[in-house]
């Protein structure tokens, strides 16, 4: 169970006069005058939000963005009734230092008992310092804020994955939370997965948390199961069509109109695992294929790295070269069926000449 | 260092006291900011470092052109899509594709939508609390704060007394809890914010408003793009067919339901748009009136692509609704014109960025555009590589490049579009601050400072939202005609391409003008580079010393403690910077 | 030797293909042209067929053929380990070639000298020669496991967790692999593997039937091999 603000306090060994010297201070410094000052004590006594540090690396906080989309629960609601959100460099008024303090305050006072939310990933080319924060390696403040955090959730594909930057040539070498130096490995780490992931998985995993008092079931990479063990394609309404082999062969084609299959336009359905198909976008309204488009995957382990989104089979890398596995297959065979035609040749030439040799 | 005069008019003085800003928070991505204060509390000196790179158009060499838009799109979440859009034009340049009608009216929803979205989150999330004081709403008569709020916004419906008293009521839970959470260690006490508990209270119930109804404005790209944020595009038009009235079309991405349910989003946000945002802006605006630092370059150089095509595949200046031009040097009278292909015109200078050229002193167009990352600091650097103190700005000192317009450091946004627009006589843009200027009864030179790129913004929300109404109807027209086509897949595939090939795509992204240059070999990326907003804004300074919008900007501000920077934050606030964006 | 016989002009005959190796090959051939035919349109699908979608199941149809054939060809693979224990001499051999023989490598030498037209005679063998032993051994054994493994992988994917392909397959080669499109992928280039052994088996069968000193096709289908010379065999005997 998580323990009160005043548990925490007196944990640390702060009197009962020194803890209402705070509450009066905390109400100064709001301006707000010494009648805030008991309330704000009773508060604290009584069980708190979960403190949330929410830490950006490398990202786009295009994770942000979807978070606050939440159609229910309410973003505001997740932010100012559930959880207590005190450090999102994207919307907190603190800056520089006030900010920074933040961080420091939490770690030390709710050891173990606050959530790490991780959007994008740390660098580790450029000393580190292609993403730097209060003048530090942006690696440093989350090593920081990993180790005594209950649990880290790794938003978005950048955080489980490494996403976008991560991709091929990665000349930051951005690497997941997981794979991070420095990273302990008793935090148990969340992965939610996407490009974005979808709004209301993100808070379904945080309210699932708050609700339960327990961290969700993950599978073997670390995704929460209820929503990532399935894949787009099982649940998708465009699965007859697949089953009936009828394909969209060109974008604004007569089957793209007809709401036909997207496989052979590319349609990494089949092998994403994620909620788009079930939960759908935005409140339920769509998903990248009911308007038309393939997926592509954004929920996966190097997604960027497959080759083209419109095609069906992925690149395969290698010597230099880049070519799916029919290529590759093709001229294997056609290598082995040459040699074995040429092989037949020299047979026979031989043995008509052992022949002659006889004669 | 010596006082410095730039070439764009700036004395630079770091004699006084240093004061460090990292993180900048409320921005998209990562920044640090570093000024000198004089004793009578004047910033003399600023220096604004982009604190992140993650090296995009490295990663974008070798891929497929039909690709690219997915991939730069991940450049940024928040004005998502606007990269995207500028990708598919770049490749469409470079092969000389042209998009059908209906891909052009449902492109320009998606933008407009964009610009809508962003402008409201940017103000209430992001800007707000460097004007609005949430605490001091406590204090606040719930009764005075719907008066006022019937005042400024008679046909606004959430305007009870009980309803303030709701909010105020959640609001005093939530300080009394002791856990600010977002607003923990704000400036609270600090003099600068000057607004009665009442306006206090009204700005913040819109806050959580705002927080709420945003999600609805993106809807529209949901429908057309499948999801939001990062909606799906298409080379050659959009992934979305239309199907109205065929077999099947329930289960077509484009039919008769899905139009609707655009519809009913386009009217809902031009509402909340005219009933909240435009009136808290008058009514803020009016309690800070006379706080008109921040102007920087604004009034002196300023930049905007123009975007918005009424028909499809015309680029060119008449035919955008967004004005088009480059004004320099503060002469209002002369609109210069912008091409993207002259190698004179656009070019980017890395030598206080941290990046190698084969030659520093000279700049490059960005189809000949370098990216190669070179981390150093100057010899005057306070603290360690790993640990910065204190920055040398006389040396190499953020990700982000120096853009250049002939030379001259400009100024991108709402703001530069509107001054643009109004030194070229466009009559809606005109109207639009007109009617601003005289509701806050200031003169024209009040644009040119924070506040009035603050209030650009408001407006061009106000304006997007109409037109997205406009290419709605049209899109309507043109289906109606007998057309339904969304995308051309002619040359979709590579064997159809030329050997060799280049293009140049621009938008108008929230932030400022925006632009991509792509060279295509052998069907794959050659080259791709891109130019972007907060690049123009967040500019370092370039071989002959100019400094960038932001710079200018926090320049010659006044600060009333120096330790709670406030004032710098609304300064650099004023820009929406993005610095993922910036870097990319 | 206790099956061996001798036929009419006088020659020895042995029977070495039991009728139950001979049926699991026949049907593994079979099975393995209907997957490769089968996967190659489930990686490219044909065009569309026109219609209502609820009326018609052509790509169902193709996936659920080789989803069929797959299960032959694994009751067929659980089979042929089963004769490998329990079967005659020569059903052992596929699955556990004398790696240990020098003499049997030797013979590996041989064959590749005699493939090169480096020698003028091939060895004579009852059972396989050691260099169609290794390619069996190597391409086709371990590559219809690796297709077997990937595919019910793959097949796992759609009975979803809790299905036995999930939980022993999916579940650990997805992350092995990296996702699922990597899975699909590398069983993608296993068909192309399988499709290099068929090449070479099946010239080979043919080249060996004129060109060696004992009999094959017939071998394959009666079970029975007979011999062209009367000289001693060279099968490492252990
Ligand atoms: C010689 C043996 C086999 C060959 C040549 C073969 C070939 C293929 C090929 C080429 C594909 C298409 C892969 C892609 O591009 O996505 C495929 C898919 C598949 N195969 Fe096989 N396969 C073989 C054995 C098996 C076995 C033993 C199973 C076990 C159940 C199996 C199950 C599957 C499944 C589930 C798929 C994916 C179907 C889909 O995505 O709709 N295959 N196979
Ligand atoms: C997909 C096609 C095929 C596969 C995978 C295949 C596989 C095999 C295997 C594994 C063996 C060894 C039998 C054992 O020791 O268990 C074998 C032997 C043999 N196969 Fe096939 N086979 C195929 C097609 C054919 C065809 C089409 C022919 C003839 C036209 C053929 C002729 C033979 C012969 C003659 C042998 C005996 C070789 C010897 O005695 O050394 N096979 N085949
Ligand atoms: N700067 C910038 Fe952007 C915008 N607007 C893009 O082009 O924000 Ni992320
Ligand atoms: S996972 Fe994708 S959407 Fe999220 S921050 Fe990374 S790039 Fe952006
Ligand atoms: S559109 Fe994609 S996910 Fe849907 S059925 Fe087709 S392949 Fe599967
Ligand atoms: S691209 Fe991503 S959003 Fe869903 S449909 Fe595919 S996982
Ligand atoms: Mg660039």
């Amino acid at each position: 169970m998580q323990e009160t603000f005043y548990d925490v306090m007196r944990r640390q060994g702060i009197t009962r006069r020194s803890f209402l010297k705070y509450c009066s201070l905390t109400a100064a410094a709001l301006g707000l005058g010494p009648a805030f000052a008991p309330k704000i004590a009773h508060a604290m006594e009584n069980k708190p939000r979960i403190p949330v540090l929410w830490l950006h690396g490398l990202e786009c906080t295009c994770c942000s963005e979807s978070f606050i989309r939440s159609a229910h629960p309410l973003a505001k609601d997740v932010i100012l009734s559930m959880i207590s959100l005190d450090y999102d460099d994207t919307i907190m008024a603190a800056a520089g230092q006030q900010a920074e303090a933040i961080v420091e305050e939490i770690v030390h006072k709710h050891k173990g008992n606050y959530i790490l939310a991780c959007e994008g990933n740390p660098p580790l080319n450029q000393d580190g310092m292609s993403c730097i924060i209060g003048g530090k390696p942006y690696l440093e403040q989350l090593q920081f804020a990993a180790k005594d955090a209950k649990a880290i959730i790794s938003w978005g594909s950048c955080a489980s994955w490494g996403c976008v930057q991560a991709a091929r040539p990665n000349p930051t070498q951005a690497v997941p939370i997981h794979k991070a130096p420095g990273i302990p490995g008793n935090v148990p780490i969340i992965k939610v997965p996407g490009c974005p992931p979808i709004a209301e998985v993100m808070t379904a995993v945080v309210t699932y948390i708050l609700t339960f008092d327990r961290l969700p079931s993950l599978d073997r990479q670390g995704r929460p199961k209820m929503f990532y063990s399935q894949r787009i394609h099982d649940k998708c309404y465009r699965r007859p069509h697949f089953d009936a082999g009828q394909f969209v062969e060109a974008f604004d084609d007569e089957g793209a109109r007809k709401g036909y299959c997207l496989y052979k336009v590319g349609c990494k359905g089949p092998t994403t695992y994620n909620a788009c198909s079930t939960v759908r976008w935005n409140g339920g309204l769509s998903f990248p294929i009911q308007a038309g488009h393939p997926c592509f995957g954004c929920s996966e382990d190097g997604f960027w790295d497959k080759g083209s989104f419109y095609d069906r089979l992925t690149d395969v890398h290698g010597f230099g070269v880049e070519s799916n596995a029919d290529e590759i297959g093709m001229a294997a065979a056609g290598v082995v069926g040459a040699a074995a035609a040429v092989h037949a040749g020299a047979s026979i030439v031989k043995r008509m000449a052992q022949k002659g040799d006889k004669e | 260092m010596p006082v410095i005069n730039t070439p764009n008019g700036f004395t630079l003085d770091d004699t006084g006291q240093r004061q460090v800003v990292d993180p900048v928070t409320r921005i998209e991505g990562h920044m640090r900011a570093e000024v000198n204060i004089s004793p009578d509390n004047i910033i003399t000196n600023a220096v604004s470092t982009g604190t992140m790179w993650r090296g995009l158009e490295v990663i974008l060499k070798g891929r497929d052109p039909r690709d690219a838009w997915a991939f730069t799109q991940r450049i940024c979440g928040v004005c998502t899509g606007t990269h995207a859009l500028t990708s598919v034009r770049a490749v469409e340049d470079a092969l000389n594709i042209e998009i059908p009608e209906n891909a052009n009216s449902i492109r320009n929803i998606m933008q407009l939508s964009l610009q809508v979205h962003d402008h409201l989150v940017h103000f209430y999330h992001l800007h707000a609390l460097d004007w609005v004081n949430p605490v001091n709403a406590l204090k606040a008569d719930p009764k005075a704060t719907s008066a006022l709020q019937q005042q400024v916004s008679p046909r606004h419906p959430k305007s009870s007394p009980g309803y303030f008293r709701d909010i105020q009521n959640r609001l005093k839970k939530f300080v009394e809890s002791g856990q600010l959470g977002p607003f923990k260690n704000g400036y609270w006490t600090n003099p600068a914010y000057r607004l009665p508990p009442e306006a206090d209270l009204m700005a913040t119930t819109h806050y959580l408003e705002a927080l709420d109804f945003q999600k609805i404005i993106m809807t529209t790209r949901t429908i057309f793009g499948g999801k939001d944020t990062h909606p799906n595009w298409l080379v050659g038009g959009v992934p979305c067919a239309i199907n109205m009235d065929g077999e099947l079309a329930a289960g077509a991405p484009i039919n008769m339901e899905r139009l609707n349910y655009v519809k009913t989003v386009l009217d809902q946000s031009l509402d909340f748009i005219n009933n909240v945002y435009i009136p808290d802006i008058i009514a803020i605006g009016g309690f800070y009136k006379d706080w008109l630092y921040g102007g920087g370059i604004s009034g002196k150089s300023v930049l905007a692509y123009g975007d918005i095509p009424d028909r499809a595949n015309d680029y060119s200046a008449s035919n955008l609704l967004m004005p088009q031009g480059a004004i320099i040097n503060g002469d209002l009278t002369k609109v210069h014109e912008i091409d993207h292909r002259d190698p004179e015109q656009i070019q980017e200078f890395v030598p206080h960025s941290w990046y190698k050229y084969p030659d520093e002193s000279k700049g490059l167009h960005p189809w000949d555009g370098v990216t190669e990352p070179n981390f150093a600091l100057g010899p005057n650097t306070k603290g360690t590589k790993t640990n910065i103190e204190q920055i040398d700005e006389a040396a190499k000192y953020s990700w982000i490049k120096a853009p250049r317009w002939r030379g001259h450091a400009m100024e991108v946004g709402p703001l530069a579009r509107y001054v643009v627009g109004y030194a070229s006589g466009h009559k809606e843009f005109t109207e639009q601050i007109n009617m601003v200027l005289k509701a806050l009864d200031v003169p024209v030179e009040a644009l040119f400072s924070t506040l009035g790129r603050t209030a650009a913004r408001a407006l061009e929300a106000q304006w997007a939202a109409e037109k997205q109404i406009y290419f709605f109807k049209k899109l309507i027209a043109n289906i109606k005609a007998g057309d339904s086509s969304t995308a051309n897949t002619e040359k979709f595939d590579p064997s159809t391409w030329p050997a060799e090939t280049k293009g140049v795509g621009f938008t108008e992204a929230p932030r400022g003008a925006l632009a991509h240059w792509i060279r295509i070999k052998d069907t794959k990326i050659d080259n791709y580079q891109c130019v972007v907003p907060t690049t123009w804004n967040g500019s370092p300074r370039d071989s002959k010393g100019n400094i960038g919008a932001f710079e200018a900007s926090m320049m010659n501000t006044k600060v009333e403690r120096p330790e709670e920077p406030v004032e710098i934050l609304r300064n650099i606030h004023s820009f929406d910077p993005c610095l993922a964006c910036s870097t990319h | 030797m206790a099956n061996t016989e001798v036929t009419r002009d006088g020659q020895q005959a042995v029977y070495v293909y039991e009728g139950s190796l001979r049926l699991w090959h026949w049907i593994n051939a079979l099975a393995i042209f209907t997957l490769i035919g089968t996967g190659y349109f489930i990686g490219s699908p044909m065009s569309s067929v026109p219609g209502e979608a609820s009326e018609n199941f052509f790509f169902g149809w193709i996936r659920y053929i080789h989803f069929s054939a797959a299960y032959i060809m694994i009751a067929g693979f659980v089979f042929r380990l089963y004769l490998a224990v329990m079967g005659n001499r020569h059903s052992r051999e596929l699955v556990f070639p004398s790696f240990t023989s020098r003499k049997w490598w030797a013979g590996v030498w041989h064959e590749l000298k005699w493939y090169a037209f480096l020698t003028k005679e091939p060895k004579k063998y009852v059972g396989h020669n050691p260099l169609a032993t290794l390619a069996m051994h190597f391409m086709l054994f371990w590559g219809t496991i690796f297709m077997i493994v990937t595919g019910l992988a793959l097949y796992g994917e759609g009975t979803g967790m809790g299905s036995w392909q999930y939980e022993w397959f999916s579940s650990w080669v997805i992350p092995l692999f990296g996702q699922s499109q990597d899975v699909h992928t590398w069983h993608h280039l296993g068909m192309w593997y399988i499709i290099c052994f068929v090449i070479i088996h099946i010239y080979a069968a043919f080249r060996e039937d004129v060109m060696s000193r004992q009999s094959m096709v017939s071998t394959m289908i009666s079970g029975w091999r007979t011999f062209k010379d009367n000289r001693p065999v060279d099968d490492d005997t252990d």
